[in-house]
């Protein structure tokens, strides 16, 4: 067969037709006979009890169809909402809608039914809630302490802690020759995909029907939830979507909202669509990152890290959609370097905010803390930074390697990617250069950052296996059925490259399939940078173990053997010899209609249905280099923003480089603009656009990337590409900063933190 | 002139074609042309004004579809992001950049980006890339860090510049 | 998000406005651009039951000039107004000015008189109004006057006009030619609001500075005139306006700010850069003044 004829190829999208000519497909574009909108009346305050709930003045507005409250879904309700594979975590099942109390602001309280978005937002305001306003536990360093508790049911604010601490270790660390002990912390930020949340249900009570359009990461997890939730038989539960504008993690789970609509279509039986708006979608749809971690760092003469201790302390809101990330933080925080060992405590605290859900990278503090320490490490022993890394720093030799949290590390090759890094940035001129510049009174400094980005994880739950469905057609067309879904991450166009490749057809002849949970196989769908190595090793299994099928089936029919044969264009040929050769159609056709031609032992029928499970953790490595310039009015500008990234063989390079550039912007953003806040009594303050602010085109730098390839071990080589953008760049935006200030920058920054006369801008040194 | 709380009639060329319609006085554009026009290529990502994925041409010039009232494009044209090319089957040159370019991912901001750059190009057609920058700051995109954006721009006014005959 | 219900009037003459706004009083609003007005209504931040749509008034768009001023009707849109050869030859301010104003689709539709009308401390227009010596011309059922775009503005949002007044349109007077102009201002990105912003407008004669005018914008409950720097200017010798007198008028433009903390910025960062962008303002504009 023709190897590559499309993997490794920038092949343009197929996606891309309707979406550039607007004719998408996405869950506010569905429409239902008879369907009906839905809107929320939802807690104003973050802690309080609910003192009077009266919907009757909503409920005679003309053309509202009904308000239901939590007295009216809760019946419905047979088990608990959160997500499957959280199920067993220390974290409480979200509530449709709010019952008793409030917990956080912006959480439902009341649904409403109208003819229109515009009634139902109208009847909304006609729902009287009065509140015993109470006093919220907003600040996540005294939750634990805190005589307050956000859930009281459970005792306490704390969600879960974990600790590892060898006593020796620790004075190994305090008494080296380098102590440098930094606490960071990043703001809470929203995900903001440009599509919110939203979903349209419908329950055919004659024929016990349940039909949902949604905009998800997982359309089989949707299924399974509203299963549990409704009891209603999951073969009946019938899941569609089409196209998702973006979901970085947050669509990852239900929202209670979602599942609230689901349930009131039932009960009225009626379609029902409820669309979130981005008031909402920033106040209530699910919140990340705003965590903050304490390292010390001990360090010999010579650089080499004795070891650290970290304390992470992670702010999971009121209803978190995940566990704690404290685990991952602690084993990934040796990243690309050797150390001496790894003292770790984390937890995780309630508070009356809006849940943390999981965000591109939710582990992501423990890059920022590793790369920043290592510059302040650096600073403190007058030591290039680059120099300190390249001390430590691990290789392909010594794959596989297990850091000193415990995690091992399999076909990555920190140290090359370093190298290649500096090289094409070319360091050593940079530090000419900024010196010339720094003569002349600009601020401009240079940071580094390094991580190993663990993919594809999940082994052991439903993240751990994707399935795929390749069947070909009597006319020799391909179909290809896939668990996982897109919301943007092209797996429509790259799966079909893969199952061409393997059948040796044109990709025009290969059709991708996902978003339907009836017609696909059982999935995890997208997220933890899986489709490609999970969703594309399946592809690529089923597609080879179809591929095996047609060269036996050919080779009977031209009398050859089947490994003297080749695949190419759809048609099967004896290698060298272009003229005996059979078309994928005439395969098809003894397969499916005149099987007596078929080999003894072989099965009629031309399709497959693999499951591919990741036997560990698929790793990718980057490095970024970020350069910036602070101006005079503490604005930060971008000066130059280099990524090299081993994430093995690449499926489609163009593909690849859109999603690390996504995710390097969104990182730039939690850096310097992103910035979710409540005031201390836990009113939101940054509810909509004009001052929730994510990176324009005017924020960003051009972005140079590279790769070099290290293959992994599943079929195709391929690694996960899809969060190592944003793990990366804030820690490089983060070092630029310090670099030209001189002064570590230990939160996200705003100009007026850098402004020429504020403290932190005073310190610098340079 | 006194309209009453009614509705209102609206007469719209959209994409070339007159649409009649009665509308509430309230009902922005943007779900005018979603809801009753079903042309749901116009996207809502804010509704306040700033995301630019509802963006329209009224009257040849790039605006927030919903920032407008129905009734305000009374006797007015506007053009979506399904009426910039010259056929079904065709993209503009614009479209066609931002797939060349990978100018898309999860494609919802999509539509207002292409619409928006379709405009600029029109008053600007060989733009610098700091022109290029500031006209693309009025939308937002969370997929793409704007770079296979910024390159469809500078794709399409080749391609348009080609269309005219001019050699780029 | 959607708006509340109103009913929407669209008169077609400037008189039929004028008596809707007096019939509906403070149940009316005026809808120009929109550009502001509409995000507040869709939020659901303000309602109104009856709102007086512009659009239709022909009268109120246009630009005219009769060599001492240039008048703007007050729907003209923000981004006709930055283009047009008459504005950026005679008011070249205020086109520079608009660069800052959102993004070129909210200047399609946004107009002059509605940024003026809407009065929100950190837009640029108002104090650029104001360093030029512009005069609105307000019409309401009591007749027609005119309101120096320096008494214009009275609270945050708010300006002087009574609610059955309409803003019509936007007089500017001819700069003289030895002038210089600057607008300068922080956001926090590419098209923001100001954290602090300020417009200066210089003119000269016979080697002195014969009028000075500074307005600051985003650090106050109004833009804010700065007369003490302009008193200090006037008959200054501008080969005595050295960097160390500008950084002392910087300093004194800024002594009584008294900004606000908010998400984006603290109060007495919105304070030190605005020093800092007077301190620009008054360089960029005297080398301005001095190469005309």
């Amino acid at each position: 067969m023709v190897a590559g004829r499309f993997v490794g190829q920038s092949v343009l999208r197929r996606e891309d037709p309707r979406l550039v000519s607007g004719h998408g497909r996405y869950v506010d574009d569905v429409r239902v006979p008879g369907m009906v909108h839905a809107a929320f009346v939802r807690s104003h305050v973050a802690r309080a009890r609910i003192a009077a709930l009266d919907v009757a003045a909503a409920e005679r507005l003309p053309g509202v169809r009904a308000v239901y409250t939590a007295r009216d879904l809760e019946p419905l309700i047979v088990g608990p909402l959160g997500a499957t594979m959280y199920l067993s975590a220390p974290i409480p099942s979200p509530v449709a809608l709010a019952s008793g109390d409030v917990r956080y602001p912006g959480q439902p309280v009341a649904l409403v039914l109208a003819d229109s978005r515009y009634l139902a937002e109208d009847a909304c305001e006609l729902v009287r809630l009065d509140y015993d306003v109470a006093t919220p536990v907003m600040d996540m360093e005294t939750a634990a302490e805190s005589e307050i508790l956000v859930h009281p049911e459970r005792g306490s604010n704390v969600v879960s802690q974990s600790r590892r601490w060898d006593d020796d270790l620790e004075l190994a660390i305090r008494g080296a020759p380098y102590v440098v002990t930094r606490t960071f912390r990043q703001p809470r930020q929203s995900h903001t995909p440009m599509e919110p949340h939203g979903v349209v249900a419908s329950w055919d009570r004659f024929d016990g029907e349940l039909r949902i359009w949604c905009t998800s990461q997982r359309v089989h997890e949707v299924r399974a939830t509203m299963g549990r939730v409704t009891g209603i038989p999951e073969q009946r539960i019938h899941v569609v979507q089409r196209d998702v504008g973006g979901a970085f993690g947050q669509k990852g789970a239900m929202r209670p909202e979602e599942i609230a609509v689901v349930l009131a279509a039932c009960k009225a039986g009626v379609a029902v669509k409820w669309v979130e708006d981005r008031h909402e979608n920033l106040v209530a749809g699910g919140h990340a990152r705003s965590d903050r971690i304490a390292v010390t760092m001990g360090l010999d003469h010579e650089g080499g890290i004795i070891g650290a201790e970290l304390d992470h302390l992670e702010d999971a809101g009121a209803y978190p959609s995940l566990g704690s990330v404290g685990g991952l933080v602690a084993m990934m925080f040796p990243g690309a370097y050797r150390m001496g060992g790894v003292n770790w405590s984390t937890r995780a605290v309630f508070t009356n905010s809006c849940g943390r859900a999981p965000y591109r990278g939710p582990w992501n503090i423990e890059s920022l803390a590793r790369e920043q320490i290592m510059d302040a490490a650096a600073r403190e022993m007058g030591l290039d930074p680059v120099e300190l890394r390249r001390r430590n720093v691990i290789a392909r030799t010594d794959m596989p390697f297990t850091n000193a949290s415990g995690m091992t590390y399999a076909d990555i090759d920190p140290a090359a990617v370093l190298a290649e890094t500096l090289r094409r940035f070319d360091y050593p001129e940079f530090l000419e250069e900024q010196s010339e510049q720094r003569g002349g009174g600009r601020r401009i400094g240079v940071g580094v950052s390094l991580f190993v980005e663990p993919t594809a994880l999940g082994t052991g739950t439903m993240l751990g296996t994707e399935a795929a469905h390749v069947k070909v057609s009597l006319a020799g067309k391909v179909t290809v059925a896939l668990g996982t879904s897109s919301h943007g991450q092209s797996i429509a166009t790259t799966m079909a490259q893969i199952a061409a490749d393997e059948l040796g057809v044109d990709i025009e002849d290969v059709s991708v399939v996902d978003g339907e949970t009836d017609i696909t196989p059982i999935g995890g769908g997208t997220g933890g940078s899986r489709s490609g190595v999970i969703g594309g090793g399946a592809t690529h299994r089923a597609a080879g173990h179809v591929r095996d099928k047609v060269l036996r089936v050919a080779a009977e029919l031209m009398e050859a053997a089947p490994e003297d044969l080749e695949t190419d264009r759809g048609r099967i040929q004896v290698r060298g010899t272009p003229t005996r050769s059979v078309s994928l159609a005439q395969v098809a056709h003894a397969a499916y209609v005149d099987t007596k031609l078929l080999p003894a032992g072989v099965e009629p029928g031309l399709e497959a249905l693999v499951r591919y499970s990741t036997p560990a953790i698929t790793f990718a490595n980057a490095c970024h280099i970020c350069v910036v310039e602070i101006l005079p009015s503490g604005q930060v500008e971008i000066l130059r923003y280099v990524v090299v990234e081993d994430c093995g063989a690449m499926i489609n390079p163009m593909v690849v480089h859109g999603q690390i550039s996504g995710g390097v912007v969104q990182g730039i953003g939690g850096a310097l603009y992103e910035r979710f806040c409540y005031d201390e009594d836990g009113n939101p303050l940054t509810t909509t656009f004009m001052d929730y602010l994510i990176p324009t085109s005017t924020e960003v730098p051009f972005i140079e990337i590279s790769h070099l390839n290290s293959p992994a071990r599943g079929p195709g080589g391929y690694k996960g590409v899809g969060e190592g953008g944003a793990i990366g760049a804030v820690p490089a935006v983060r070092n630029a900063i310090s670099d030209a200030l001189g002064a570590d920058v230990t939160d996200g920054v705003r100009p007026c933190d850098l402004f020429e006369s504020t403290p932190l801008a005073g310190g610098s040194s340079r | 002139m006194h309209d009453g709380p009614g509705e209102l009639s609206v007469t719209v060329e959209v994409n070339g074609q007159l649409i009649h319609g009665r509308v509430e006085p309230r009902l922005t554009l943007a779900d005018w042309l979603r809801d009753d026009c079903l042309l749901t290529g116009t996207h809502l990502g804010c509704e306040h004004g700033v995301c630019g994925s509802c963006t329209v041409l009224l009257d040849d010039r790039a605006v927030r579809s919903c920032l407008l009232l129905c009734a305000q494009a009374d006797r007015c044209s506007v053009t979506t992001v399904e009426g910039l090319a010259s056929g079904p089957d065709e993209l503009s040159p614009v479209q066609r950049a931002f797939m060349e370019c990978h100018g898309l991912q999860c494609g919802f901001c999509t539509p207002g980006f292409v619409v928006s750059v379709t405009a600029f190009l029109a008053a600007n057609p060989a733009p610098t890339d700091d022109e290029i920058a500031e006209a693309l700051s009025g939308n937002l995109c969370r997929c793409t860090g704007y770079q296979g954006i910024i390159a469809a721009v500078r794709r399409a006014a080749e391609h348009m510049a080609e269309a005219r005959g001019e050699v780029s | 998000m959607k708006p509340a219900p109103f009913r929407l009037h669209r008169p077609d003459r400037v008189a039929e406005a004028i008596e809707l706004l007096s019939v509906y009083g403070d149940e009316a609003k005026v809808l120009a651009g929109g550009q502001s007005l509409m995000p507040l209504l869709a939020l659901r931040l303000a309602r109104f039951e009856e709102l007086v749509d512009l659009n239709r008034i022909g009268e109120l768009s246009g630009i005219s000039f009769d060599g001492e001023e240039l008048v703007i009707g007050a729907m003209t849109r923000q981004a006709d107004v930055e283009v047009a050869p008459e504005v950026r030859k005679s008011a070249p301010l205020l086109a520079r000015a608009l660069r800052y104003v959102g993004h070129f689709q909210i200047r399609n539709r946004g107009t002059v008189g509605g940024s003026l009308a809407h009065a929100d401390p950190a837009a640029e227009l108002p104090a650029v109004a104001m360093v030029l010596g512009a005069v609105v011309d307000v019409v309401g059922p009591r007749g027609a006057r005119q309101v120096p775009a320096e008494e214009l503005f009275a609270e945050r949002w708010t300006t002087v006009l009574d609610v059955d007044e309409l803003l019509v349109s936007v007089r500017i007077p001819v700069m003289p030619a030895e002038a210089g102009f600057a607008v300068e201002e922080v956001a926090r990105r590419h098209g923001d609001f100001a954290m602090a912003g300020v417009a200066c407008a210089l003119s000269s004669g016979h080697g002195r500075v014969d009028r000075a005018r500074i307005a600051l914008f985003g650090v106050g409950r109004t833009p804010l005139l700065c007369p003490l720097v302009a008193k200090e200017m006037e008959g200054s010798l501008l080969d005595e306006l050295h960097p160390a007198a500008l950084d002392e008028l910087a300093a004194l433009a800024t002594a009584d700010l008294d900004p606000p903390d908010d998400v984006h910025a603290t109060g007495s960062y919105r304070r030190a850069v605005a020093a800092h962008l007077v301190g620009r303002a008054l360089i960029n504009s005297l080398e301005e003044l001095r190469r005309a």
